[in-house]
């Protein structure tokens, strides 16, 4: 199943709607929208995962890219992730430095 | 047993993907346990394609098949010798996330989702076992 990425951005937040699968084939979508977020400058990102379906190493690294890019004073959400996709970011110790938002 | 020949890209691992999903059901496995099955092929199968060929021609074999207590998906390539258990190293949970180096990352992923993990090198192949138990250890009675 493909993923579909969608950013919305308002004055201070980007939005990121992640919807399907993301894997090494899919990635490169989901970090397209990270460096728009970036180059909108805002403080706080949202990546809403309430459908995301399938997580795999390839989205921790775009959270890597994320931060790299964005600096620390920039704060990342992952809202509404699945448990699956949820451990996945904890197993790699990714929830210090974004905010996990569990539903 | 049921098996899979496909050319070692991204592209395949929708195919890889279906291949764990369609085992999974069949072996009557959980929802955690069929996604840690399917987490781990893809990561292993990932690096094969971007490590292993180096973003060359190659092909990938599945073979997948069950007994009582496991299920099992054999990963095979002919890329040059590499064992992901050797030298896997756990993240660096204490080093800020924009510092982290972000190699090995699938594959320690993929080991920690497995029940049982295997490698070796022989006649120019390397044949990965990815093993899943079928059912949680039951607890023994007190």
């Amino acid at each position: 199943m493909a993923l579909s990425v969608t950013v919305t951005t308002s004055t201070d937040t980007a939005t990121i709607n992640l919807i399907g699968e993301l894997d090494a084939a899919s990635a490169p979508a989901f970090h397209d929208t990270i460096e728009q977020a970036a180059a909108a400058g805002v403080t706080h990102v949202v990546i809403q995962a309430h459908e995301l379906t399938y997580m795999a190493s390839a989205g921790l690294r775009s959270l890597v890219f994320a931060r790299q890019k964005m600096g620390d004073e920039v704060r990342i959400t992952v809202a509404g992730p699945s448990a699956p996709v949820a451990r996945t970011i904890r197993q790699a110790g990714f929830d210090r430095s974004v905010t996990l938002v569990d539903e | 047993m049921n098996a899979l020949r496909i050319p070692a890209a991204l592209t395949s691992l929708e195919d890889v993907a279906h291949f764990c999903q369609s085992l999974a059901e069949r072996a009557g496995l959980s929802t955690d346990a069929a996604y840690r099955l399917r987490l781990a092929t893809d990561e292993l199968a990932t690096n094969v394609v971007m490590h292993g060929y180096r973003g060359g021609e190659g092909e990938l074999r599945l073979a997948g098949g069950m007994d009582e207590d496991t299920v099992w998906i054999r990963l095979e390539d002919d890329a040059p010798p590499f064992d992901p258990g050797a030298g896997c190293r756990p993240p660096q949970p204490d080093v800020p996330l924009a510092q982290r180096g972000i190699g090995g990352l699938g594959i320690h992923l993929a080991l920690t989702s497995l029940d049982d993990f295997s490698h070796r090198y022989t006649d120019g192949h390397n044949s990965c076992t990815l093993v899943i138990r079928r059912h949680r250890p039951r607890r023994r009675p007190e």
